[in-house]
């Protein structure tokens, strides 16, 4: 090693000796992150939509966000001919004629995908864990509004391409939005520029997807990485933890190149799925005609909730005085104001509950907090079964069900389900915690595993946590469904083809 | 070791990358490769963190994030100031309030620029008495070209664009089959005309079931009886498909006798006005 | 390659159909059937008929309480639902695709003998090579799609029906079935399709059935659902095994 400074320090002085930020920037790089896989699942989140920029920005090289019709005659032949709008167009010649075109959109569609299921997972890391309580609220409600930001440039995304799917979903999404009382009407004519389908959709959402919507997620995403930085990143309780110190890894060098390798692994699986995995192959679907439909017409899974909302809702509205509340209103417009309502406001509504309003730096393990995490899984397990009803269709063809007897299970599924997911979490979280109460075993039963496991850890009690609660309880989209989803309606009539 | 297989990996994926891509292409080599390229870096990264950088925990302290109780006062009383200071003037206040309200009513204007008003639009389709039903092919229509327990979509000839007015054109066995509140005189023999679009959110009911005489929405599962007026017995929807008035001209070419009895598609606020 | 297990387990289903496909069909034939020769093909197969269908559809074809009358079903129909091996029946559900119970010989015996009830349909002649691959898709999408996917994966009806997947049909099939509209199908008239524009459409759904995938895996072919499982099952649970291994540095060495 030589005596004289390595070609980082000299930049990091030449840019001192003009900005001088020495002190802060070494603050910086001495900033103590703590280190458990699960604080990880945000920069994931954050990764993939560093992914989405970078493959955004090429497919609008290619992309023709328009509407006005023309004839397509490219490369894919069973399109020939076709009359269709040039924003269609434009993404059949980005998939077909475009070099790395189309691995580049089907990365940007997985991208979307692991983006708001990463925000998904990570919030319910937060919600059980408890890392929203104060001071963090704030940070909480930038989480939920990024959440809100990325299902909705998600729909704006995939409505753009004017295939038929994406019509449906346009149409489906018009619908919704005209059920609104008094404003509904409105709302509908000065988006889409008149009656279903409109002349200006599409031109409207590109700029809302490619422009409004992702320098708003910027901005807030500058915020909410700014408010860790400043409040510094929650702990799990341990030896040497506490709530006036962080225990954990140091920014520079070890954590920054281990967030480095995260970032091109998470980008590498987003590759991989890009090129190997095809998925919207809008070829297939065709271009928009409004009188058309395909069976098997589902959203993106973040949707998917919503779509099984509309499906489940009994053929209810109210009408009076010659005015209606049309039926998509409660399914489409009440429950994710419900859903995002509650959202914002848990951190406030938990305080008021049990009363703390402590400062908390220390987190909870979610079999500590009975109650909140029973809610938790009832909350997810509520949400599964209604993504599941999203695809009622296709479940129904691929287990040779009934779709009327499963939608009837699963509005009954839609009860029971959480309740009794709730239940079984509250007794596990307590089962859990009074084995945690009891003087540890020794040795440990070897025969014995799963939960004690966690019980031998118990002594490195950071190790012990978030293993089994939240992500075992966060799929809802577990394959096969729950047996009890599939097996509450009576058997069906047809059997399996021999 | 791993780490140099790791970004040799990675290095040979890139430069194989390059040559796929220049050699014209192929998606699933090429995300392969990229996959491979990407990695092979992050897995480089993460094993050369853990065995070669240093790993030894790290303390930082955690100070209060409220600020001490001298500067919060000094805070708060700087506002108090600005904000006595301000509202000693509650004229001025009132007039840049009313200002601000004015201009922010002034701004609703430009977005009232990006659709036309709501008219009748949504209570009326292209269909009007005496226009011939037309297929996608633009050609009429006459009662024998729809086959028993057949269906065809229509439009109104001359309105082909208006995505509101596609109508399906549904013949069953025999007119007898068709009871309550199927309005007969609008029926031509054993041919019956529904507005194609589900009353629920407008997705178009094309799914046909000839032997139970059914119409089900692919989108929400709302399936409506074709017999009896196609009101809706199952998913969803509430209201019945809006039947169309038919007849036929006189060169024997069905035609739309007015518009739909109600609004067709999805429901709004002030349908029934 | 465990990125696209839908793509290899659809290869495997269709490699094991195919090695033993021929055993299954082998072992139904294996009864040879009586035919006298020289017969002509109504007679053989009014004999057939007599035997294998007249349980339930009579004696003369005419029906009975556990059949429906084939007067007025013609070739189309009869060489529909014997071919794609509908009939007979298996139980008393929707009639499900499966190996044929009659050897092609024995098919256009008896569809020659129902066409010779009554006035139904004949069989369409369709050549799937004149017709137009991109007008055909159009037709596909605005007549069939809605039962039977975009993709031809198939689709749900009311009450436990469901259109079937039209990966396995053959071109007289799939021109018979349009129609002769069986089962809750439609009838499609020349109006919808004429004999033209029904070439283009079986050219386009025989395109279908062995589509290009220049995606990738085909995921099913069922759309959203499938991609978003295999988004979480593959995309999301890879990114969270990532995230453990990373952050399982101390759990290997113990902790101080």
């Amino acid at each position: 090693m030589s005596k004289r400074p390595s070609r980082i320090a000299r930049t990091g002085s030449w840019l001192d000796s003009r900005l001088g930020l020495a002190r802060v920037a070494r603050t910086s790089l001495r900033k103590v992150f703590p280190d458990h896989w699960s604080f990880l699942l945000g920069e994931v989140a954050l990764y993939s939509f560093v992914v989405l920029l970078l493959t955004g920005i090429y497919l609008t090289f290619f992309f023709k966000p328009s509407q006005a019709e023309t004839v397509y005659h490219g490369s894919y032949a069973a399109l020939d001919g076709v009359t269709m709008t040039r924003a269609y167009r434009s993404a059949v010649e980005l998939s077909f004629d475009v070099r790395a075109g189309l691995v580049m959109r089907q990365m940007h569609h997985w991208a979307a995908i692991v983006f708001v299921a990463a925000m998904v997972v990570h919030l319910a890391r937060v919600f059980f864990t408890g890392a929203f309580r104060r001071p963090r609220e704030l940070n909480w409600m930038v989480g939920v509004t990024l959440l809100l930001l990325g299902i909705g440039n998600g729909f704006t995304g995939y409505s753009l391409l004017d295939d038929q799917l994406s019509g449906t979903g346009l149409r489906i999404a018009y619908s919704i939005v005209l059920s609104i009382p008094l404003i509904g009407t409105w709302i509908t004519s000065l988006l889409f520029g008149g009656e279903f389908p409109g002349p200006d959709i599409i031109e409207r959402f590109y700029v809302l997807h490619i422009l409004l919507v992702p320098a708003i997620i910027i901005g807030m995403l500058a915020l909410h990485l700014t408010m860790v930085v400043h409040q510094k990143h929650t702990q799990f309780r341990g030896p040497g933890r506490r709530e006036d110190n962080v225990v954990g890894e140091r920014i520079w060098p070890t954590y920054a190149v281990k967030a480095s390798g995260l970032f091109f692994l998470t980008t590498g699986i987003l590759a991989a799925l890009g090129g190997l995995a095809q998925i919207n192959p809008i070829w297939i679907y065709g271009p928009f005609e409004p009188s058309e439909v395909s069976a098997a017409s589902q959203p993106d899974w973040y949707i998917g909730w919503l779509e099984g909302a509309l499906r489940v809702m009994p053929a209810w509205e109210l009408r009076a005085f010659g005015f209606e509340l049309p039926n998509p209103f409660f399914a489409g417009v009440l429950l994710p104001s419900l859903t995002f309502g509650l959202l914002y406001l848990w951190p406030f509504l938990e305080a008021r509950r049990t009363g703390d309003r402590d400062v908390h730096h220390l987190l909870d393990r979610p079999r500590d907090k009975p109650m909140r995490t029973a809610l938790g899984v009832a909350t997810i397990a509520f949400y599964a079964v209604l993504f599941f009803a999203g695809g009622s269709d296709v479940l129904a063809t691929e287990f040779h069900l009934s779709f009327n007897q499963l939608t009837w299970s699963l509005r009954v599924a839609l009860f029971l389900v959480p309740i009794l997911a709730g239940l079984v979490a509250h007794r596990l979280c307590r089962d859990l915690a009074a084995r945690d109460a009891e003087p540890p075993h020794d040795p440990p039963d070897p025969p014995a595993r799963g939960h004690d496991r966690d019980a031998a850890a118990s002594s490195d009690v950071e190790s012990a946590l978030v293993l089994d609660e939240p992500e075992e309880e966060l799929e809802p989209v577990a394959w096969p469904p729950p047996a009890s989803v599939l097996r509450s309606g009576p058997p069906s009539a047809k059997p399996l083809p021999p | 070791m791993a780490v140099v297989v790791a970004l040799s990996l990675s290095i040979l994926a890139g430069l194989g990358l390059a040559v796929v891509y220049a050699r014209g292409g192929q998606a699933q080599l090429e995300g392969m490769l990229l996959a491979l390229s990407l990695l092979g870096i992050g897995v480089g990264l993460v094993i050369w963190a853990k065995q070669f950088l240093p790993n030894e925990e790290a303390e930082e302290a955690r100070k209060p994030l409220e600020s001490d109780p001298q500067d919060a006062a000094a805070f708060t009383a700087e506002l108090e100031r600005g904000e006595e200071a301000i509202g000693s003037r509650r004229l001025l206040l009132g007039l840049i309030t009313g200002g601000l309200g004015a201009l922010g009513l002034a701004l609703v204007f430009p977005i009232r620029s990006l659709g036309p008003r709501p008219g009748r639009g949504l209570f009326q389709t292209g269909m009007a008495d005496g226009r011939r039903l037309v297929t996608a092919e633009k050609e009429p229509v006459r009662l024998e070209d729809v086959p028993v327990d057949g269906l065809l979509t229509v439009w109104p000839e001359g309105h082909e664009e208006e995505a509101d007015s596609s109508t399906l054109l549904i013949r069953v066995g025999d007119e007898s089959l068709f009871r309550e509140p199927v309005v007969l005189p609008w029926t031509v023999g054993p041919v019956v005309a529904y507005s194609k679009l589900c009353t629920h959110t407008g997705c178009p009911v094309g799914l046909y079931q000839a032997e139970e005489h059914l119409l089900l929405c692919p989108c929400h599962q709302s399936t409506f009886e074709v017999l009896a007026g196609a009101r809706p017995v199952f998913g969803p929807a509430t209201r019945a498909l809006p039947q169309l008035p038919l007849g036929v001209d006189d060169q024997g070419f069905l035609v739309a006798k007015g518009d739909f009895e109600g609004p067709v598609s999805a429901g709004f606020w002030d349908r029934s006005r | 390659m465990t990125t696209r297990p839908w793509a290899w387990a659809a290869a495997s289903v269709v490699t094991l159909a195919v090695a033993l496909g021929p055993l299954v069909g082998s072992g139904a034939h294996a009864e040879e059937r009586l035919v006298p020769a020289a017969a002509e093909p109504e007679e053989a197969g009014r004999q057939l008929f007599v035997t294998g269908c007249s349980s339930c559809h009579g004696l003369d074809g005419r029906g009975t309480d556990r059949g429906p009358t084939l007067e007025n079903s013609g070739a189309a129909s009869a060489y529909y639902y014997l071919s794609t091996g509908r009939m007979p029946l298996a139980d008393d559900t929707q009639p499900t695709r499966k190996e044929p119970s009659y050897s092609a010989e024995e098919i256009d015996q008896l569809t020659a003998y129902v066409a010779s009830l009554g006035d139904g349909p004949p069989l369409p002649e369709v050549d799937p090579s004149h017709g137009d691959l991109a007008t055909g898709g159009v037709l596909y999408r605005a007549n069939c799609a809605g039962c039977h996917s975009a993709a031809g994966v198939g689709g749900a009806l009311s009450y436990g029906g469901y259109a079937p997947s039209i990966s396995k049909s053959e071109p007289e099939q799939i021109a018979a079935a349009v129609r002769v509209g069986p089962g809750e199908m439609p009838v499609f008239g020349p109006e919808a399709f004429d004999d033209e524009e029904l070439e283009s459409l079986v050219r386009y759904v025989r395109f279908l059935q062995d589509a290009p995938t220049p995606g990738g895996g085909r995921l099913g072919g069922a759309g959203a659902i499938p991609e978003g499982f295999v988004g979480w099952l593959f995309g999301m649970a890879g990114c969270i095994a990532a995230t453990v291994w990373i952050g399982a540095k101390r759990a290997g060495r113990g902790t101080a």
